[in-house]
């Protein structure tokens, strides 16, 4: 039997009985018990982790591990987080009361994705794919208005694109979720033929580590 | 499922299964899932048409 593992956690009751809490350098891995045969793609399995990951958040803001890490034991847990607990940690405890908010906004006009047969290189490849993703752009008076409207509502903000889409990621306190979503309202009845979603509240995910500091 | 419904769903495993921290030693094992990464491949791809529909309305 393996553990899934849903998320780094600064306290056990910020786990149990949710799930299973599984000591690692002083902070503390959720763990979703699943069988060693059972596929990691099984529909089930992942609407189970996915509802756990919305009721541990609930209780309390903690980083989110990508889907599919899993553990055996607290043995394998310790070695495997030991070089970033004390990131963690100094992360989970200044953004306790935070949580991530995300707005995807379908491009005005979507870049042509590269076609990776015409490329002899990787390396041309994935620079076309980066100059096809940087092209991608919103009607500008939405840009403004989200700047306007989301960002001063935000502890932190980020920008992400990709060939079809741009996403804005908010670190907001959890006593201004519904700001932000009121926030998206408004823009939804100023800008109808945009398509966006604003989402959350979500994990650390973007904010996660210091790569984005 | 109502679109909202579906909506919701969607972007919770998207969220599952392509954001949060990667562990050291787990990407390649995550990546030669095939039947993983088929699938989130399919849940970005729905996700994304089915917010152009939406916003078509």
């Amino acid at each position: 039997m393996r553990r899934l593992i849903v998320g780094v956690h600064l306290q056990r009751e910020d786990v149990e009985p949710i799930a299973e809490a599984i000591p690692a350098r002083g902070l503390f891995l959720s763990g979703v018990p699943a069988a060693d045969e059972q596929p990691l793609a099984d529909r089930d399995l992942l609407i189970r982790v996915a509802a756990i990951r919305a009721a541990l958040l609930e209780r309390a803001t903690f980083i989110a591990i990508r889907y599919g890490f899993a553990v055996t034991g607290a043995e394998e847990a310790e070695a495997k987080c030991a070089g970033r607990a004390d990131a963690w940690r100094a992360r989970l405890v200044a953004h306790r009361g935070e949580v991530e908010m995300t707005l995807k906004a379908g491009a005005a006009a979507p870049a042509d994705r590269p076609d990776r047969r015409e490329f002899s290189k990787g390396a041309d490849y994935l620079r076309a794919l980066r100059d096809a993703a940087h092209h991608i752009e919103v009607d500008p008076a939405f840009r403004v208005a989200l700047e306007r409207e989301l960002i001063p509502l935000a502890a932190r903000s980020r920008w992400s694109r990709d060939a079809a889409s741009l996403e804005l990621a908010l670190l907001v306190r959890r006593d201004a979720v519904d700001a932000v979503n009121a926030a998206g309202e408004r823009l939804r009845a100023s800008f109808p033929a945009v398509p966006f979603l604003l989402s959350g509240p979500w994990p650390l995910e973007v904010f996660a580590d210091d790569d984005h500091e | 499922m109502e679109e909202t419904q579906e909506i919701t769903l969607l972007e919770t495993l998207d969220h599952l299964l392509d954001r949060g921290v990667v562990i050291a030693g787990e990407a390649t094992i995550s990546i030669g899932d095939v039947d993983l990464l088929y699938l989130g491949l399919n849940v970005v791809l729905a996700n994304v048409d089915t917010m152009a529909r939406g916003g078509k309305r």
